[in-house]
């Protein structure tokens, strides 16, 4: 049975039995396929104490169904993912973020690109809510890290109302679009870190969402700075690819090891980047004569005629190329691509004490 | 476009009727005409790909009416 609760929200009476109400949100699709907390009166308040936003501001409208996220509605999902109340704050920017329009939500949303949403983490808040930055930081185990994603898709699904086989079309999906979401290693760091890098005081804390297609993994030995980054721009190349067919934002998660063979050559973060971007450079004739029609479709004004000897950059310019340093010890880097049709979006994480 | 007052109709495959469905009523137009084409469409040959857009138009016309106009 259900009643109207405070705007916009409905108020579902229900058995207290967490299998009865995990059944409801099964059948309702309101759920990821993992169990959820049950938002009851008493947790939503509960979450709601942790913003300084009114309940019922509209933080976005999701697509591709348009709903509207208010802060409400967020703390609901935030719930449901099991967050922490003190994470509300870092869910809140990060869904006013998703909804920037070079992010290309509703691209994303409707796609059969698997696109999961990378929700990267700046400044202090990381540490306030634990958000992990290094070992195993993008897999499972921290608990900001797991919640904090999943509440952010359950509200792209709940409020954008975007369900597999629905209106979100992507053909296989991914893992990442149950969660994906880390901290920056600021510490291990050896540049400015991302949130100043794009405009934010050090000091002030950010999300930065990713539209990201996978990860793929770098295990490199390399000690020898210029061929590092030759082994990273060589395993960006890849013809079936949305960045190279439309030029793309690529993204990197660097291991603190590789940052530091990177710093101790003298690399700034915008020379590895026009390195990787010159690097990165794959003959035309690498795609197959489909992909490459639709090249030419969505890059010719950006690089005129396009033949089988032209070099496709992954990326318009080099500082399309983003990367944070993130990770615990060993030799691994992480190329994320993107979306091909999405830039990433950074949001402040305002102060709540 | 619908919403400025011009015929509109959109063409979409038989894969995506029901994102298209739903986001037409999202933004307000439940009733947005929709042709429907086979999916997929990018391995047919060009035979193929001309009866089924012959067959789209004939749905076009028959969707928003302008056969009548056509004729007169």
């Amino acid at each position: 049975m259900s009643r109207d609760a405070p705007a916009g929200a409905v108020l579902f009476e229900a058995p207290d039995d967490i299998e009865a109400i995990n059944a409801l949100y099964r059948d309702r699709r309101w759920s990821d396929g993992l169990p959820v907390i049950p938002p009851t009166l008493e947790r939503v308040e509960r979450m709601l104490r942790h913003t300084r936003r009114r309940r019922h501001d509209v933080v976005a409208r999701i697509a591709p169904g348009y709903g509207a996220a208010t802060v409400q509605h967020i703390a609901i999902n935030a719930v449901l993912a099991g967050c922490a109340p003190e994470c509300l704050p870092v869910v809140i920017a990060a869904v006013e973020a998703v909804a920037a329009p070079e992010f290309n939500l509703q691209g994303i949303q409707a796609t059969t690109n698997p696109v999961a949403v990378w929700v990267i983490v700046n400044g202090p808040a990381a540490a306030r809510v634990a958000v992990n930055a290094t070992h195993n930081c993008l897999g499972q185990g921290a608990w900001a890290n797991a919640t904090i994603g999943r509440a952010v898709r359950l509200c792209l699904q709940n409020i954008g109302g975007a369900l597999p086989g629905e209106m979100d079309r992507a053909t296989h999906g991914q893992p990442g679009k149950y969660t994906f979401c880390c901290a920056e290693n600021e510490a291990a760091n050896p540049w400015d870190p991302l949130h100043v890098e794009r405009g934010h005081a050090r000091e002030r804390s950010t999300v930065t969402l990713v539209g990201a297609e996978g990860t793929m993994n770098m295990n490199t030995h390399c000690k020898d700075a210029d061929d590092l980054l030759r082994v990273i721009a060589e395993t960006m190349m890849h013809p079936a690819s949305n960045e190279y067919c439309h030029g793309g934002e690529p993204w990197l998660v660097l291991a603190p090891e590789h940052a530091d063979i990177l710093r101790q050559a003298g690399y700034t973060k915008a020379s590895i980047k026009q390195r990787l971007w010159a690097l990165s450079r794959m003959p035309a004739r690498r795609m197959s004569d489909k992909d490459l029609l639709r090249v030419r479709a969505s890059r010719s004004v950006e690089l005129g005629d396009i033949k089988p000897d032209t070099l496709l950059p992954i990326a318009p310019q080099p500082d399309d190329i983003w990367f944070i340093v993130a990770g615990g010890p060993g030799t691994h880097s992480v190329y994320v691509p993107g979306f091909g049709n999405s830039r990433a979006a950074t949001r402040e994480i305002p102060d709540t004490h | 476009m619908a919403k400025r007052g011009s015929t509109a109709v959109v063409v979409c495959s038989s894969a995506f009727t029901t994102l298209g469905r739903a986001q037409a009523s999202a933004l307000g137009n439940p009733t947005l005409p929709i042709a429907v084409i086979p999916h997929p469409f990018g391995n047919r040959t060009g035979q193929e790909v001309r009866q089924i857009a012959e067959q789209c138009l004939r749905d076009i016309v028959a969707l928003t009416g302008a056969g009548a106009a056509i004729e007169s």
